[in-house]
């Protein structure tokens, strides 16, 4: 008897839209958020993850509107990422009714960002979204949507912002992401074992099996997932139902 | 009916604000003392760190007042607002208001648990009461902590989960309630339990 597995649907956004790409290219539209989020809810997700994809990129704060929306209609825990660059951005999201923003690019550019976030707003605020990409025996990881690559491995990387102060860890393989041929459950939990704070794995969800490899073999506490839950392939409810089916503690 | 929302300048206040007025009820922002005479019912939101929000508090003003209101309204406490109500905490060494004497401590370092505790945890109610109504026992609300109460008198203690270690996970006593998890993030169980607290007449 423990804390459940969380099943949490990513939403995407890019100008106000869900959006879905492949391996972080090929964006197509992929409905509004408010419906989407008021759907996820209505089928039991645990919490909703909600990207602006472009807001690093094009340095600008994520859609601070959208944000508002969508958290006046959904009473569970909602993860917002996107631009946040400084402790001003995470005031704001808070505001607009997020529980935890997520912190990617900024955290590579300035690390003592997420000690300082996890001071003023808690630990339990803070997650670290980490995009990794395989290269030969080694992951390193990615900022700016994935488009520029740095020199931190990826392992290497994780240590440094749990030891910061992160409250959790959103990991993302992009070889996987948007495939559906499952999660890097290897790279996955080769790096739960040395975590202390909870791990999100994302990208290459296809199917209910992979869900269950994501935690039974990827040592995951949650996964994340976009694509499959966008297109109607498989509802949230049928991934807990397998997952329960398998003996993993699910919110049913 | 008014509900005071109390702003100690870093929580997640609004996600409470937002829950209450979509169940149709009229809420303030604590700010400042004065308000405080203006509401008929109390919540004390749970994020960010006791240190911080103590000594907000007493920058604005609101840590004494709020103490004598503390005592006569129905108050509902979350998280760091049950944290509020105990003497010490592991936290920093910080000092809350001091109503109850058992400690708020980490949880144990050896656990093979992740820390915070975070995710959906079942309740197990312990004894019956209003703002339980029509919440079935060991539902799962939803949790995110490091700290912890461990002992308690077993009279106010109402609830009880599991994460590594079992700990109390609701109080109560004559006007004071207060909870461990976020009742403003646990769906549609959390939503009966606000609109237990605001049928609420202990």
């Amino acid at each position: 008897m423990t804390v459940a597995v969380r099943i949490i649907p990513c939403l995407d956004i890019r100008a106000g839209r869900v959006v879905k790409g492949v391996n972080f290219e090929n964006i197509i539209d992929a409905g509004d958020p408010v419906e989407t989020a008021e759907r996820y809810n209505a089928e039991g997700a645990d919490e909703l993850c909600f990207l602006d994809i472009d807001a690093s990129y094009e340095n600008r704060s994520a859609t601070l509107s959208t944000v508002e929306a969508v958290a006046s209609q959904v009473f569970i825990p909602l993860t917002v990422g996107g631009g946040v660059s400084k402790l001003q951005d995470i005031e704001r999201l808070l505001e607009k009714g997020a529980d935890k923003v997520s912190i990617n690019t900024s955290a590579i550019l300035d690390p003592s960002l997420v000690g300082n976030a996890a001071k003023k707003f808690g630990s339990q605020c803070i997650v670290v979204a980490v995009d990794s990409k395989r290269e030969g025996e080694k992951s390193y990881v990615y900022t700016h949507g994935g488009k520029n690559k740095t020199a931190f491995e990826t392992s290497a990387w994780i240590k440094i912002v749990e030891g910061e102060g992160a409250g959790e860890i959103l990991l993302t393989s992009m070889d996987r992401d948007g495939t559906k041929i499952g999660f890097d459950n290897e790279l996955t939990s080769s790096i739960a074992k040395d975590l202390s704070i909870p791990l999100i794995t994302s990208g290459g969800a296809g199917c209910i099996d992979h869900m269950i490899e994501g935690i039974t073999d990827g040592k995951a506490d949650a996964v994340l997932a976009a694509s499959i839950f966008h297109q109607k392939e498989i509802t949230i409810a049928e991934v807990k139902n397998g997952l329960a089916s398998k003996g993993i503690e699910v919110r049913l | 009916m008014k509900v005071g929302i109390i702003d100690y300048g870093a929580s997640n206040l609004y996600s409470i604000d937002r829950s209450l007025r979509y169940l149709g009820a009229n809420t303030l922002i604590i700010d400042e003392p004065s308000k405080l005479k203006e509401v008929d019912k109390l919540i004390f939101p749970g994020q960010g760190s006791l240190g911080s929000a103590m000594s907000h508090l007493k920058k604005i003003e609101l840590f004494e007042d709020l103490r004598i209101h503390l005592k006569e309204k129905p108050f509902l406490g979350i998280c760091l607002g049950l944290q509020v109500l105990f003497s010490k905490s592991e936290e920093g060494d910080t000092q809350g208001y001091g109503f109850y004497k058992n400690e708020i401590s980490m949880f144990p370092p050896d656990l093979p648990i992740k820390v915070p505790h975070m995710g959906w945890n079942k309740v197990l109610i312990k004894q019956d009461h209003d703002l339980f109504t029509n919440i079935e026992n060991d539902t799962r609300f939803y949790f995110v902590h490091s700290y912890l109460l461990k002992d308690f008198d077993e009279e106010k203690s109402f609830s009880t989960t599991h994460h590594g270690i079992e700990f109390i996970s609701s109080i109560g006593d004559e006007n004071i309630f207060a909870t461990q998890f976020h009742p403003e993030k646990s769906g549609e169980a959390g939503l009966k339990f606000f609109d237990n607290f605001l049928k609420w007449n202990p």
